[in-house]
């Protein structure tokens, strides 16, 4: 019971905080909405003159998008801390954690949000499932509902998972900035297209090393059926649900090992 | 002149520091132009050409954007900062002019960027796709100078908006938001041949088109005799307007900065 009010009042923390310049906060979230919506207005008007992408057209891209965006709304605003992890290591901030009565995961997730990132994609997953849902035959009863609510949940334990590993990584390397920037950012950036479109070696990227493709291709791929998941095995629609739940576990074992090594940068 | 060309080589001196850094850029870059060149593979879904437009044009268009973009990467907060933390007084009372410190800077982060990062990954690339030839020789060295107006044009957008931080608490908002109309508006990721009609003409009244388009358009060989010189003139003529509107930002900035102790 104390955990929970300890996340609602660090909640009401990081929105006060961001609260003290309106204006611009305002202005921060539209700018994420924006930044994040280029690749929606690029492909958008890309198929308006190609009409489809290996098959997808424009409603089922937006809704293969819109997933990206939802879970990742729910990822910085759990996540951020873990994001942002190096830093706080640099800065010796993490030393404070280790002062206080509680699983040093569970501050660092509770902690900070990053409301305006969140807000700002999470505005956009939404507006994307609006237009999208009802026009690419998706039949929206209970079992649907329940795949659909459980592929969001993995998509953040996914992504989730994926943040505490490389923060894992920073007890053993001074730099990870430009690994995570390779394998995390980089992909992230092009993980809204069905996979099916790049070549071998990045499909096994997304598939087996940062698997975006549990995020969203596969569980779009179970609501939707397109033709282009004969070149997977069918199994994948099925269990990506579960990948999240298993890199979490991972990645949170991973952690236990890891944190041990930690050595304060001093201050 | 000389003090300038001092300050961009220091600038990439300075880069040459961090090796993995140097690295990883390599690897990014690759890494993009390979996803890019899958994704317009799929647009095109087997066919040869679209509109007189082939695979190919598509390919180029978005490697040379590409090489400009990444020239153009640096820390556009740069004058906020210095704004805030009020260390922008110190520059004023150095013997040098602020902004074209800050040019000769930005032109030598540039510059390493296209000689270690660019290349390089252009030369991989090459290896795992083919693009366009350039018209001529000529046409390559045109281009070359057409980038630099274009870069200057890129510039100019950027530090109009970053003199914004004399007024406002923080402008990485509008940065960002302008950098979104600069990415689609100028075509880099969906080349300018395929934008709808009525996007493509409003976009021709603007400086995006100048930007990469015409650099592009002159190494492929469509502009060709008074019509380069024409897109040439356009781009000149941008860079008077915007070197007009930033001096007038930029003075009016100045003359309103306070700067609380320090």
């Amino acid at each position: 019971m104390g955990e929970i009010k300890i996340a609602a009042q660090s909640l009401r923390m990081s929105i006060h905080t961001r609260m003290q310049y309106r204006v611009d906060s305002l202005v921060a979230t539209l700018a994420v909405f924006v930044r994040e919506a280029t690749n929606i207005i690029v492909i958008y008007l890309a198929l308006m003159k190609f009409d489809k992408i290996n098959g997808w057209n424009v409603n089922e891209m937006l809704f293969l998008f819109s997933l990206l965006f939802l879970t990742y709304a729910f990822v910085v605003s759990l996540f951020a801390d873990l994001r942002d992890f190096s830093c706080m290591i640099r800065e010796g901030r993490f030393d404070r954690l280790m002062l206080r009565p509680r699983g040093l995961l569970f501050q660092l997730i509770l902690n900070n949000a990053d409301i305006i990132a969140s807000i700002g994609h999470g505005t956009l997953g939404i507006c994307l499932f609006l237009i999208s849902a009802n026009k690419v035959g998706i039949t929206w009863d209970i079992p649907t509902i329940l795949y659909y609510i459980s592929a969001i949940i993995g998509g953040v334990l996914i992504q989730g998972g994926m943040f505490i590993l490389f923060s894992a990584l920073s007890f053993y390397f001074v730099e990870t900035n430009s690994i995570r920037e390779i394998f995390y950012w980089n992909m992230r950036k092009f993980a809204g297209y069905p996979i099916s479109i790049y070549n071998k070696l990045i499909q096994t990227l997304m598939m087996y090393v940062v698997p975006f493709a549990f995020v969203n291709y596969f569980p779009a791929q179970y609501l939707l059926r397109k033709e282009d998941m004969a070149d997977y095995n069918e199994m994948y629609m099925y269990i990506a649900p579960c990948v999240g739940v298993v890199i979490y576990l991972t990645a949170y074992g991973f952690w236990r090992i890891s944190v041990k090594r930690y050595k304060s940068t001093g201050n | 002149m000389r003090t300038y060309i001092e300050f961009a080589l220091k600038k990439f001196q300075n880069k040459m520091a961090y090796r993995l850094e140097f690295f990883m850029g390599i690897v990014n870059t690759v890494i993009t132009i390979v996803v890019y060149l899958c994704i317009y593979k799929a647009l095109y879904g087997g066919a040869t050409e679209i509109d007189g437009i082939t695979f190919q044009m598509v390919a180029t268009n978005f490697v040379i954007s590409l090489g400009l973009s990444d020239a153009f990467k640096y820390n556009e907060m740069f004058l906020q900062d210095k704004i805030h933390d009020g260390t922008i007084t110190n520059e004023f009372l150095k013997p040098v002019n602020f902004v074209f410190r800050m040019l000769s800077e930005n032109i030598g982060e540039g510059l390493f960027k296209i000689i270690f990062n660019f290349i390089p990954a252009l030369l991989f690339t090459l290896l795992y796709a083919s693009l366009c030839p350039p018209k001529s020789i000529l046409n390559l060295f045109i281009m070359l100078v057409s980038m630099m107006l274009g870069y200057l044009i890129l510039w100019l957008i950027s530090f109009i908006v970053q003199t914004w931080s004399f007024w406002l608490f923080s402008v990485w908002g509008i940065i960002t938001i302008k950098n979104v109309f600069v990415n689609i508006l100028s075509g880099s990721l969906l080349p300018m041949w395929f934008m709808p009609a009525t996007l493509r003409k409003i976009i021709s009244f603007t400086p995006f088109e100048s930007i990469y388009f015409t650099p592009v358009r002159i190494y492929l060989g469509e502009l060709c005799g008074a019509d380069i010189l024409s897109g040439m003139a356009v781009q000149l003529i941008w860079i008077c307007i915007l070197a007009l509107v930033a001096g007038a930002f930029w003075k009016n900035g100045v003359k309103k900065l306070v700067v609380q102790g320090g």
